[in-house]
């Protein structure tokens, strides 16, 4: 009996033995992938924007991929083709139709796309802005440059390539509300911080080169002793370049310009444009998508609404801004 | 040959002896064997061959799965490829295109860009107005294709000047576009849509930063139909996430993959967690699609692949061989789940039915040995249905059986015994006689024949003493009266020619004996050997006791006898009994031997083989007889006669 008890502690041992091994090869080829988080091929986020085909969202849309690849999950870009609310509301009901799992939107227009959205959300689907917001929507959470910061940067580089004097003129564009909240934080923190900076004058580039150049020679004309022009948007930055150069003041007035488009790297490396603020276009589409991951996985406790202090995701979020000078200029051209 | 043979026989008597050494083994081991043979080896063998067979046709199955699935992802990329020629055909029809490349629309030039060094200026050329706003409608018009297809990331109009219009790339360096190496091949290929695969050292670029490894690049010269001139060519970038897409969720099992290699052997897509990072076109026979196995790091892989015929590419399924497919995996455990219960059932009921066969064999087998060993009370118990059982009520009735024969024998033998000893005694003891004897005694004394009278008491003695109350055991001075009483008879018979020397140690006389023991040898020595004998005879009668055994001495120096009639005589006297029931010879000696035999039966029986009589006789020298009887102090109680005699 002692022996059969032997010869079944024997058989026993070496089953268990291999049931053990057998589970722990199957954890660790099932553990390999699956560590962290990891979405599924069949989850899709649907990227919505207007005029899809502008460059401006290219970046996004590669930081809205990249996290895509990240997580293991698939996305889409759609958009309208047209700058047309109507066209935006018809493509996002279509993406709606489809039921994503999420959805970044740039809102053409922060009043129209509200109940569209609310929908969206209302269907469980988890919907964030970026660059462009609906405030009154139900949406989780807006990711975009935060403009007045991006002032606020612009003045402290002005102040600082200046030696904290001297007069300072802005080209911008009056009514529109991101081009208002740059010169608002620019000016406040010059009144604020820099006493003996002041700004002599405002005009108006409408985002035209050609425009953005005679007002700034005529700026120039006016004021002899400009020390510096803070220009809230690319095309005027150009303009404003070509306009120092006509006047012989290149390297002598100071120009901060805006966004990294080629022609204002170009100036800034032939140092006509002193810095321009590079916004972290690449970070709207990186952390909307990291977002909608969450949302979708229940990884948070989503607010019902956006400005809810309460929300377990940021409903702001600033996505940064740099400051492009000469020195690294060659880290934002094109690889 | 002879050589061949031995070899032969002695393998075979080999197998034989090992075949013998099996046939000795226990019959519970046999058993167990038997029972492990006929139950776990066909399991075992059957689990063999169905986790071989399971194993041959899930690999044909995957293998003609994934060339299957091979060939749709195929397809995907092809249907890819060819919307991307769509395209390029697209902006070809396009007659602003046409007045781009004929040089009638003016596009970008290379420009230096962060070559400039600082504070030099240099004009910017204005363009004329309505050629830029016809270049700024091709860029829309090439960015349309961008907004419908999201997965293209640029498109790239060159004319042959090395102008070029794009929706987003520019040239990094003033150098000709015309000089680059996808130009080249676009030219090479006249018109022809070419898949290049990634791009490599391009003069051209965009702000959306994608690696040269996220972009697959196509590209296409477009020709002059009359002079087969080529006016420029179009490029576009493909993201790889459209390539990726069609591959990457497929999983083959569970580690298993699908990659996608150029023609050249060079990776267009490869997962992150990849096995090989490049695999080599030589390893590719030239078939469209197949399957072959490769060793790679010292891990054996196997390759499913297909080719597509328009882009060249080839996708490959890439698995490792040590990892068996997970069914088959599965499939496995359970079969081994199975032979695990199968083994513990084998051996349990194997053991359990060589226990409950062979236990009672042995079981009875014990019983046997103890009947061996002469205890025949033992019994078999057990009132099992079986054989077993019933060899062992055979077994009990045999051993009732040999008892019951046993104590048969043993009370014929005592009942033999005491008719015999009856009879002996009634043989020697007529009673009457006695009475008889001595009323002759008082008589002749009477009438004064004193030597009549001492004649007839001699004989009254001998016949009281013979008779001696029933008893067996008399005292020894008893019996040594009786024979002189005896011999006082012969002697007045045979007056001179006998004469007798009696010798009584002082010891001897204080014994008792068996009674009447001395007068047939003395007997015997005066009929054969002082009659037989010519002139007178002497007897001589001793007893005396030697190393506790009382001796008892008749020698005569008579006839004596032959060697042969001694020999007969001693082989008689060595079994009494049978002696004695043979049919008497005739002839001289015949009485002789009775009442010798008589004699020695019956010391036998009643003392047991180490005592009785010895002879020894020389032909005309003389017989001597001796008997050896136990010392006998008292006489011994009935009872105690009884014990000795059963022993």
């Amino acid at each position: 009996m002692k022996k059969m008890m032997l010869v079944y502690g024997a058989l026993i041992l070496a089953f268990l033995t291999y049931v053990f091994m057998y589970r722990l090869e199957d954890k660790r080829s099932s553990a390999w992938g699956e560590a962290g988080l990891h979405g599924s091929m069949g989850e899709n986020y649907v990227m919505v924007t207007f005029q899809s085909g502008m460059e401006y969202w290219k970046n996004i849309l590669k930081g809205f991929e990249d996290g895509g690849d990240a997580l293991g999950v698939t996305v889409d870009y759609r958009g309208s083709t047209q700058y047309d609310v109507e066209e935006q509301i018809t493509v996002l009901e279509q993406v709606i139709a489809k039921r994503p799992a999420g959805i970044a939107l740039s809102a053409i227009d922060s009043k129209a796309l509200t109940s569209t959205i609310n929908k969206a959300v209302d269907a469980g689907i988890p919907v964030v802005l970026f660059d462009a917001d609906a405030p009154d929507s139900k949406a989780y959470s807006f990711l975009a440059t935060n403009n007045y910061n991006a002032g606020v940067a612009a003045a402290d580089k002005m102040a600082q390539l200046l030696g904290r004097e001297g007069e300072i003129g802005i080209v911008t564009q009056p009514g529109q509300q991101n081009h208002d909240d740059r010169s608002e934080g620019f000016r406040d923190t010059l009144a604020q911080r820099y006493p003996s900076m002041s700004v002599v004058e405002i005009r108006e580039g409408k985002g035209d080169t050609l425009v953005a150049k005679e007002a700034a020679a005529d700026m120039l004309g006016k004021h002899p002793d400009l020390k510096g022009i803070f220009v809230t948007e690319a095309s005027g930055g150009m303009g404003v370049a070509d306009a120092v150069i006509g006047a012989g003041k290149a390297g002598r007035v100071t120009i901060i310009g805006f966004d990294t488009n080629k022609g204002t790297l170009d100036r800034i490396s032939d140092g006509t444009i002193a810095a321009t603020i590079a916004q972290g276009t690449w970070n709207m589409g990186y952390w909307s998508l990291q977002y909608l991951f969450h949302l979708h996985h229940g990884l948070t406790v989503p607010a019902p609404t956006l400005g809810n202090d309460v929300s377990p995701l940021p409903a702001r979020v600033d996505t940064g801004i740099s400051i492009v000078t000469r020195e690294n200029v060659n880290d934002y051209y094109a690889k | 040959m002879i050589i061949m043979r031995n070899n032969r026989v002695e393998s075979w008597r080999e197998g034989f002896w090992r075949w013998l050494r099996f046939g000795d083994l226990p019959l519970r081991y046999k058993l167990v064997i038997l029972f492990l043979m006929v139950g776990i080896l066909p399991s075992i063998a059957l689990g063999i061959l169905v986790n071989w067979t399971v194993n041959r046709i899930v690999d044909q199955q995957v293998t003609s799965n994934t060339i299957q699935l091979i060939g749709k992802v195929n397809q995907t990329l092809d249907n890819d490829m060819e919307n991307l020629q769509n395209i390029t055909y697209l902006i070809g029809f396009d007659p602003r295109t046409e007045r781009f490349l004929q040089g009638d629309i003016q596009g970008d030039k290379p420009a230096a860009g962060a070559d400039i060094p600082s504070g030099t200026y240099r004009p910017q050329t204005s363009p004329v107005k309505q050629d830029n706003e016809e270049n700024y409608e091709i860029k829309r018009y090439l960015q349309g294709f961008t907004t419908l297809y999201p997965e293209i990331a640029s498109i790239l109009l060159v004319n042959r000047e090395g102008a070029y219009i794009s929706n987003e790339m520019y040239a990094r360096s003033p150098a000709n576009l015309t000089e680059e190496e996808w130009y080249r091949e676009a030219v090479l290929n006249e018109g022809i849509f070419t898949v290049l695969g990634h791009p490599a050292d391009r003069n051209v670029t965009t702000h959306v930063h994608y690696a040269n490894e996220e972009l697959v690049s196509v590209v296409r010269s477009f020709v002059d139909p009359d002079t087969r001139e080529v006016t420029g060519a179009v490029l576009i970038d493909l993201k790889l996430r459209a390539v990726a897409r069609a591959v990457r969720d497929v999983t083959l099992g569970k580690s298993g993959y699908l990659m996608v290699a150029e023609a050249g052997g060079s990776s267009i897509y490869t997962p992150e967690d990849s096995i090989i990072p490049s695999i080599p076109p030589s390893w590719f026979p030239e078939e469209e699609s197949g399957a072959l196995i490769r060793e790679v790091n010292g891990e054996r892989v196997q390759l499913i692949y297909g080719t597509s015929s328009f882009t060249g590419w080839r996708t490959i399924g890439v698995f490792p061989t040590s990892e068996s497919v997970y069914e088959v995996r599965e499939i496995r455990f359970y079969m081994i789940c199975f032979l695990f219960i199968v083994c513990l059932f084998g051996v349990t009921a194997s053991y359990t039915l060589s226990q409950s066969i062979s236990r009672p064999i042995w079981q009875l087998m014990s019983f046997m040995q103890k009947a061996e060993s002469g205890d025949l009370t033992i019994r078999y118990w057990g009132n099992r249905q079986d054989e077993v059982g019933m060899l062992g009520r055979s077994f009990n009735r045999m051993l009732q059986q040999i008892r019951k024969l046993m104590k048969l024998s043993e009370l014929r033998e005592r009942q033999k015994r005491e008719a015999e000893l009856r009879s002996l005694q009634a043989h020697i003891k007529p009673h009457f006689l006695y009475n008889t004897l001595d009323t002759i005694h008082w008589m002749a004394r009477k009438k004064g024949a004193d030597d009549v009278s001492d004649l007839v008491e001699s004989l009254s003695r001998l016949f009281r003493i013979g008779l001696s109350k029933g008893e067996d055991i008399i005292p020894m001075s008893d019996e040594w009266t009786h024979i002189s009483s005896y011999l006082q008879i012969q002697k007045m018979r045979y007056r001179d020619r006998l004469q007798v020397e009696m010798e009584l140690s002082p010891e001897a006389e204080r014994l008792h004996v068996l009674k009447l023991i001395l007068q047939p040898m003395v007997e015997n020595a005066i009929y054969h050997g002082i009659k037989a004998r010519r002139g007178p005879g002497r007897i001589w009668i001793q007893a005396d006791v030697e190393e506790n055994v009382l001796v008892l001495t008749v020698r005569d120096d008579g006839a004596g006898m032959p060697v042969e009639r001694l020999d007969a005589l001693r082989r008689q006297l060595a079994d009494p009994v049978t002696a004695m029931e043979a049919p008497r010879e005739e002839g001289p000696g015949a009485s002789r031997s009775y009442g010798m035999l008589n004699v020695q039966a019956r010391i036998k029986l009643t003392f047991g083989e180490t005592y009785g009589i010895m002879i020894d006789s020389i032909e005309n020298e003389g017989t001597t007889v001796r008997i050896t009887h136990p010392l006998l102090h008292a006489v011994p109680s009935s009872s105690d006669h009884d014990r000795r005699d059963s022993r």
